[in-house]
């Protein structure tokens, strides 16, 4: 028996002659925030799809709860929370009318659950306003409220801060670290910006055209962050001739006409600069760097950074 | 079940156009009285005027095709604001949700036969065209009741078909299509489609004057003709519910 409350193996989703998702195998520890990364299209949404039962799966496998999943599994979804793209509701109903509906499909016993749902995403309880008046901000944290309106050990949020103001983003924030923290709530959650997964998540799954590209704690990628020496010379093919002779160093890159990218961040740079210096190199600077994790992430995924 | 048939009524709420769709009950019993009024007739047979404000189009066409777009919308409408999505992350059997839409169109298809049996009470008796005769009016809510509940069933496919499909427009030209077809074949075979099925139950005891049919009323037939029909859209909809 493992600690993974998710796990998938080999998970692939093909629509027609597209593959959507594929070879996926994740896996999201009980009581962690799992933030799944990856651009729009990459297949974010249809994992966590496969997961719900809400999309078929072509190949492999989907253990919840230790549960294998295939199709729709009644068992597990009272343990589960989930939003999947836009949350939809009832629009000639008000909030309260809707998460009425659903606290009642889910026999939801608690007998101030929807109040107090509504009161820690902020929405008022028993208001007029109906949902086809919410703005996309009110819809969302709607959305988060029916997640968590029956106390489930997973919540499984699909993009949950889209359409949320700055201040919006920050509060659901805090209360899904809040929920990790103090409730030891598994989370998974998939966001395109990765400034808001690397402050939410403990640990992260980085996607890209349906493919899971690299998985990890973030404590382990901020390693992988690699310090590096960014140097800026007159010659790079004579510096980098020195570099290989008489320093032994391969792992460099060459970055444009003038600087190189030294990945020995022990190298004696005083040793280097003076080598150099005597070779008629001129050394314009040399500075100590760390990659940020955009930096990481258009170098996975060979591509353009990420918002 | 019961719970999901009460969150099914509370999804109603505040839906103008299903109550609107509530005032075509109105539409048969005024026009008997625009036609009995236009022949000058008074005191007349109360089944005559019942014939046509109760008996007669609402029963053919008017009722299947409000039911009909009634199921189209409850299941649309769930598509539309993608509610359903939600809905099948809810421990909740999927024939359940289906039995439950059943259970509210049986609801409204009851409340329409019963605005039209008042309706048309109201409007015989009222202007004076039939006296007040409590056989009469017992007759006619009895007749009523059962065709809101016997069409409810016969509507069942249509609201198979709204299931099994994404759009609205398909649906409703089945809608359209279902209702005109049944009273079509009222006069070739009363036993082949639900709606002549039900206008055969209803008429059984051929009391209702000015009525004829080509055949010879056989309840059981009728009844084995709806559920035949109902046992078949149903296993479609749990298949395509499945598949879903």
């Amino acid at each position: 028996m493992n600690d993974f409350v998710i796990e998938t193996k080999q998970l692939t989703k093909i629509y027609g002659e597209q593959t959507a998702v594929s070879k996926v195998n994740l896996h999201v520890k009980k009581g962690r925030i799992y933030g799944l990364l990856g651009r729009n299209g990459a297949g974010k949404t249809t994992i966590m799809k496969m997961i719900l039962g809400l999309a078929s799966i072509t190949s492999g496998e989907v253990d919840v709860f230790g549960k294998n999943i295939k199709g729709r599994e009644k068992r597990v979804y009272p343990r589960i929370g989930a939003i999947i793209e836009t949350p939809g509701f009832y629009p000639n109903l008000t909030g309260t009318e809707n998460l009425e509906i659903f606290a009642k499909l889910r026999g939801t016993a608690a007998p101030h659950a929807v109040k107090n749902a509504l009161e820690i995403v902020g929405l008022p309880y028993k208001d007029k306003k109906l949902f086809s008046k919410y703005s996309l901000g009110m819809k969302q944290r709607l959305g988060i409220a029916n997640a968590i309106l029956h106390d489930p050990e997973l919540l499984i949020l699909d993009e949950p801060t889209n359409g949320l103001d700055p201040i919006g983003i920050a509060e659901v924030r805090d209360f899904i670290k809040e929920l990790s923290a103090a409730q030891g709530k598994t989370i998974l959650i998939s966001s395109h910006i990765l400034s808001e997964i690397s402050l939410l998540a403990d640990d992260i799954g980085i996607i890209d055209n349906g493919v899971l590209l690299e998985e990890s704690s973030m404590r382990e990628l901020e390693k992988k962050n690699r310090k590096y020496i960014l140097l800026q010379v007159s010659d790079i093919p004579k510096t980098a001739l020195i570099l290989e002779r008489q320093f032994h160093l391969t792992d460099y890159s060459v970055q444009d006409d003038h600087t190189l990218r030294l990945y020995d961040a022990s190298l004696d740079m005083g040793e280097v600069n003076k080598v150099l210096f005597m070779q008629d190199i001129t050394v314009m600077s040399s500075l100590v760097c760390n990659d940020t994790l955009e930096d990481y992430f258009k170098k996975i995924t060979g591509g353009e950074g990420i918002a | 079940m019961l719970k999901l048939i009460e969150t099914e009524l509370m999804k109603l709420r505040r839906r103008k156009l299903l109550l609107i769709l509530l005032l075509a009950a109105l539409i048969m019993p005024f026009f008997a009285m625009l036609l009995f009024r236009y022949k000058g007739e008074t005191g007349i047979n109360p089944l005559e005027f019942y014939r046509w404000s109760a008996f007669g189009y609402t029963l053919f066409i008017i009722l299947p095709v409000v039911l009909g777009s009634f199921c189209v919308i409850l299941i649309y409408e769930e598509k539309r604001h993608d509610v359903a999505k939600q809905l099948w992350i809810v421990p909740i059997s999927r024939m359940s949700y289906f039995f439950s839409k059943f259970f509210v169109v049986l609801f409204y298809s009851v409340v329409f036969m019963m605005i039209t049996a008042i309706a048309s009470a109201a409007f015989g008796m009222l202007p004076g065209y039939i006296g007040f005769d409590g056989n009469h009016i017992l007759y006619l809510f009895e007749r009523c009741l059962e065709t809101g509940v016997i069409t409810a069933f016969a509507i069942l496919p249509v609201l198979s078909i709204a299931t099994m499909t994404k759009g609205y427009i398909l649906p409703s030209c089945i809608t359209l299509i279902y209702a005109l077809l049944g009273f079509f074949l009222m006069n070739t075979n009363m036993y082949l489609h639900p709606i002549c099925s039900t206008a055969a139950i209803i008429m059984r005891d051929s009391d209702i004057p000015g009525l004829a049919f080509s055949q010879t009323i056989n309840v059981p037939f009728a009844l084995l003709c709806i559920a035949a029909w109902d046992i078949v859209f149903i296993l479609l909809a749990n298949i395509a519910l499945k598949k879903k």
